[in-house]
């Protein structure tokens, strides 16, 4: 009697289970029929009406309907459980070609890029980086640098002077002295920096514009040892091979003084616009330290020796990134400055 | 300056190198060329031409004329210069020379060109053809060539005042070609000295050296002189005045004639000027003096501005019969001085700033006597040499030795023989002993470019050429580089910066009072700038915002927010020392539309960023600030910056919210690198706690309160967040709780909350 009952409900709960359409009517059927008070549960405890054998056999017929169904279940839940997700993730959709939130990289100054990039260089070459004031002393600018009052090498340079009885500094030269002083000899520094000359701005002037200056002084330092030196360095920094030659020019805190020329990385040398056809640009000039400026900077001239040279940076970062209007490095137009 | 090839070659015997190199070679050797150009090459294709018939064209102003070319034959010219008639010589300029073509001018065929002299470039004179007193037909113009003109940049010459004229620079080239110079004719006859000089100051006038003519005809130069003054930019005048500039462009030493009957007394004076005097000069500028000029001055007065311009009142006119011509020397310095201060400089003020050799004022006399001879026929000397002469301190003879120069150039092969030929190339004198060199110096770079040995490196380097040195490596120590530890802040501060969105700008280290004014910054607090020659320059900033703010709303046109910063220096006054520079780093973040809140705390977590620790503590607004967004940053109890909005009324369209923080503070008060703690072993405890507070209660001093008075045991009170309802304000904290050494109690827990909950009662409730 329990026997047919039993199947009868295995037979009619496993259609049920094939039937369902959601998850919950999975789960009721399963409260129902499997549930602590389901309706197996019901059955086993009428088998304790039964005698032994009966009960024995009863209870595996129990066993096996309630793993039937157990196992329907399952496999049926399973079902509904990987639609739920698959229906989830589809709702969950997203267009990844809209924009990100939050702010995007900025950008450094190509200025602060490129300076960066010649510190590092100098540094592997055991060389120190030194700041120096915007505001310096007239001895500092010109004197100490062997440019006395009235010297016509003043004219070089317009300068602008300040109620305080100081100036701007009209290059980075005055690190020299700062420099000399601080660490004594021997020394290898460079100081980059703002500098200022008194001169009307337009697309290829400006009176604020950024220089480095560098100086090594040791013993017996000749022009042999700046020749290569710079060539090394300029190669290093135009990522090529370059040639460089010095010709005389006239700097009163070196002597001897030279403008350093490279040949024109645009034609190789054979002239073309750019090196208005010379086959040569002018880069920077250079020289050896003149003894005066080591005298003041507490360098004994007969024992120490040394070259010096400034780097015109922004001249720099115009060529390397053909920017035509000088005006722009110091515009703080964003749409000039975020494309570095 | 310009130099002519034809001027330069003249002076050297068998110069050979072309004129097409010479530019390149002063360039590598002496200084910087900065162009080569051809000059009157049509002088070689220009004929003197004689005008047979001429006939006016009717109805207009010119004519036709037939002219005997002889080289070319017979052409029909239309000309239309007034002075063209029958039976002139003149100038013929054949097609294709000066842009001349054969061409129909009102129906008549013209082929070539009658021209005048400043179309030949000779001179200024354009009132019609030019006219010659003889010559054949078809033979060149006399005394005008085709010449090379190579233009030397001024300031590769700041050093060396010898090659402010031709025949320094003839020495250089002449060296440099290896040719000999060409002694100079400079023998002067013995007599008694033709006027009185007297010299109140030695120092400021070294020399002066006069001689006196008589018989003078003052006219138009020959054309060879018009040509050659022309050729280097000098402007042709009249015969006596030519001369002086021909004297300058040669020998660098400039020189003045005085018609001698318009000078009084018997006497010239070298002396300051009077406070006031006035001085009627050559340009028609009367110029008022005090005692930092120097004047050459009669028994009238000044007749001269002493190195720098002649008077007008004696100046050479055509009915000068007499002169007293002047070569003088005076003291660099002293002429820069009065120059700059009279904002007047002269082709004579140039070159003696670069401190002129005084020797050269006799040799250039003895050249003049020699010239005015030719120019001015019957011309006749009176008397002899005025010369008084102070001479300058001999520079000593300079001594090194061999070994040294080779160590300073870096060319062991070096010889004692390349040496001495170099030096004495250039006029140096050498003796050398077993490679001890003395030197001695010639006067013309004695005045103040060559005393040292280190002078001499330069003029033995550039003649071997710096190219044959070979490239040495240095050795230099291998040392770790002592770098300032600032450098590498302010690099990983500003690729922090980027990171975080913002894009940095540079700004001037200027502003004009008007940004200063408009931020409420005072005036008087900046440094100033005394010569100013554009606006925007006037002031010092000692704040990056007045430029920030220039940035802010440029850029506001064009975008709808954006990140912005600089790092920059503040300048602040500190009387008469060197100001402090303070390098400051300003933030912005912009936004068009919204209400700027966003932008606050975001650059409230920026500081928290680049400053981790410090807090923000609200503040008096400045001017400038927006009066209910504004505070100040602090770092260990001490306000390193500022965090607020710009006051809405500067910016134009949007919200400026700006984080402005002192550099020097920030790096002073970071904390260093302590040491390690060991990780909790014992498991923390935590509650929350709301607080009923006033609607503008300070969400800081809240949470600072609860920290104040939840005990020891508290790891952490976090704020978690706030909510405004019917019953008002309240925020909403967790509190954590921990000891290192075991595991809090319930009771523990109980008992400190308990206790915070009573302090919070009785204040907030």
């Amino acid at each position: 009697m329990i026997e047919t009952q039993l199947s009868e409900l295995a037979a009619a709960t496993e259609a049920r289970i094939a039937a369902v359409t959601t998850a919950d009517e999975l789960e009721a059927i399963r409260v129902e029929v499997l549930g602590r008070k389901g309706k197996l549960a019901e059955v086993s405890k009428d088998m304790g009406k039964l005698s032994p054998e009966q009960r024995g056999v009863v209870g595996k017929l129990l066993n096996a309907a309630k793993q039937t169904l157990e196992n329907a279940l399952t496999a049926r839940k399973t079902g509904f459980d990987e639609a739920a997700l698959a229906a989830r993730l589809e709702r969950e959709w997203v267009d990844l070609t809209a924009p990100a939130a939050g702010a995007g990289l900025g950008s450094l100054h190509p200025l602060t890029q490129i300076q960066a990039e010649i510190e590092d260089l100098f540094v592997s070459l055991g060389f120190t980086v030194l700041d120096g004031p915007e505001v310096e002393t007239e001895f500092n600018n010109f004197d100490a640098l062997n440019i006395p009052p009235d010297h016509p090498a003043r004219d070089m340079q317009d300068t602008f002077w300040l109620s305080n009885g100081h100036l701007l500094r009209t290059h980075t030269s005055p690190v020299q002295v700062r420099g000399m002083k601080k660490l004594g000899p021997p020394l290898r520094m460079i100081a980059p920096g703002r500098v200022f000359r008194n001169e009307e701005v337009d697309a290829s002037h400006e009176h604020t514009f950024y220089q480095l200056e560098g100086m090594m002084v040791d013993k017996d330092v000749s022009v042999a040892h700046l020749i290569y030196f710079m060539k090394t360095l300029l190669s290093a920094i135009f990522k090529r091979d370059v040639t460089v030659r010095l010709r005389p020019g006239y700097f009163p805190f070196v002597e001897p003084g030279f403008e350093l020329d490279i040949q024109c990385l645009i034609c190789g040398g054979t002239g073309c616009p750019v090196c208005k056809q010379s086959g040569w640009v002018e880069l920077l000039p250079c020289g050896l330290v003149h003894p005066n400026v080591l005298r003041l900077g507490g360098i004994d001239p007969e024992v120490y020796s040394g070259f010096a040279f400034g780097l015109g940076m922004t001249r720099l970062v115009m060529m390397r990134y053909a920017i035509d209007d000088i005006r722009q490095l110091q515009g703080g137009d964003l749409r000039f400055l975020t494309q570095f | 300056m310009k130099f002519s090839y034809n001027w330069l070659a003249e002076h050297i015997d068998g110069l050979t190198v072309p004129p097409a190199e010479i530019g390149k070679l002063i360039t590598m050797k002496t200084a910087e060329c900065e162009g080569v150009e051809a000059h009157g090459a049509h002088f070689d294709h220009v004929v003197i031409a004689k005008v047979l018939t001429a006939e006016p064209i009717p109805g207009t102003h010119l004519s036709v004329a037939s002219v005997d070319t002889g080289r070319y034959g017979v052409k029909q010219v239309v000309c239309g210069a007034p002075n063209c008639r029958a039976g002139m010589l003149t100038a013929y300029v054949p097609p294709g020379q000066l842009g001349v073509t054969t061409a129909k001018l009102r129906g008549v065929d013209s082929e070539g060109m009658l021209a005048s002299a400043k179309e030949l470039g000779i001179s200024a004179e354009d009132e019609g053809i030019i006219e010659f007193a003889d010559g054949e037909p078809g033979a060149a113009i006399a005394g005008c060539t085709a010449d090379t003109i190579v233009e030397i940049d001024n300031k590769s010459l700041t050093h060396r005042p010898d090659l402010w004229g031709h025949h320094g620079m003839a020495r250089e080239v002449a060296a440099i070609a290896g040719r000999p110079l060409k002694p100079l004719g400079v023998e002067l006859p013995a007599g008694d000295p033709a006027v009185e000089i007297e010299i109140r100051d030695a120092k400021l006038c070294p020399r002066f050296s006069a001689l006196r003519f008589e018989n003078v005809t003052v006219q138009a130069s020959p054309l060879w002189l018009q040509q050659r003054l022309e050729s280097v930019g000098l402007n042709p005048i009249n015969n006596i005045v030519d001369v002086t500039n021909y004297l300058m462009a040669e020998l660098a030493q400039p020189m003045h004639a005085y018609d001698a009957a318009k000078l009084q007394g018997g006497k010239i004076i070298v002396r300051v000027a009077e406070d006031g005097e006035q001085c009627p000069a050559l340009n028609g500028q009367t110029y008022t003096l005090d005692s930092s000029h120097l004047v050459i001055a009669d028994a009238g007065g000044p007749v001269g501005i002493a190195g720098v311009i002649g008077g007008g009142p004696s100046a050479i006119s055509e009915s000068t019969t007499t002169i007293l011509l002047e070569a003088a020397n005076f003291h660099a310095a002293s002429i820069r001085k009065t120059s700059t201060k009279l904002k007047l400089r002269t082709d004579a003020s140039m070159r003696f700033e670069k401190s002129q050799d005084p020797v050269n004022t006799v040799r250039a006399l003895a050249r003049a006597k020699g010239l005015l001879e030719q120019v001015s026929p019957g011309i006749r000397l009176v008397g002899g040499l005025a010369d008084l002469y102070y001479p300058l301190p001999e520079v000593a003879p300079i001594s090194f030795d061999l070994t040294w120069m080779r160590r300073k150039l870096g060319k062991p092969d070096l010889t004692a023989a390349e040496v001495t030929g170099i030096l004495k190339s250039i006029a140096f004198g050498v003796t050398e002993v077993d490679g001890q060199f003395t030197v001695t110096v010639p006067s013309w770079r004695a005045t103040k470019d060559v005393s040292l040995k280190d002078d001499l490196v330069e003029e033995v380097g550039r003649m071997i050429g710096y190219g044959n040195l070979t490239p040495v490596p240095p050795l230099v120590p291998s040392v770790v580089p002592p770098l300032p530890p600032e450098r590498a802040y302010l690099r990983g501060l500003r690729q922090l910066l980027t990171a975080q969105g913002y894009t940095e700008v540079y700004n001037y280290s200027f502003v004009n009072e008007v940004q200063a004014a408009e931020l409420g910054l005072p005036i008087e607090d900046h440094v100033r700038v005394v010569n100013p020659i554009a606006q925007g320059q006037e002031l010092l900033r000692t704040s990056l915002l007045p430029n920030i703010k220039r940035n802010i709303n440029d850029n506001a046109k064009e975008y709808e927010s954006f990140r912005l910063f600089e790092i920059g220096k503040e300048i602040h006054a500190r009387g008469r020392e060197l100001p402090e520079e303070i390098p400051h780093l300003a933030a912005v973040s912009f936004e068009k539309h919204r209400d700027g809140v966003a932008n606050l705390f975001e650059l409230k977590r920026l500081a928290g960023t680049v400053v981790p620790g410090c807090t923000v503590e609200p503040v008096e607004a400045r001017p400038f600030e927006h009066p209910f967004r504004s505070a100040q940053v602090i770092l260990r109890n001490e306000a390193i910056g500022r965090l607020f909005e710009f006051h809405p009324s500067l910016v134009e369209t949007g919200r400026a919210a700006v984080l402005d923080l002192d550099l020097t503070k920030v790096q002073a008060l970071r904390p260093a690198a302590g040491k390690y703690k060991p990780l909790r072993r014992f498991p923390t405890s935590a509650f929350d706690l709301t607080v009923p507070t006033a609607e503008r209660e300070l969400a800081g001093t809240v949470l600072g309160f609860i920290r104040e008075h939840s005990g020891p045991l508290t790891l952490d009170v976090r704020y978690l967040y706030d909510y405004t309802g019917d019953k008002g304000r309240s925020m909403t904290f967790r509190i954590t709780l921990g000891a290192a050494d075991r595991t809090l109690t319930g009771d523990e827990v109980t008992a400190i909350r308990s206790q915070l909950l009573a302090a919070v009662a009785a204040k907030y409730q």
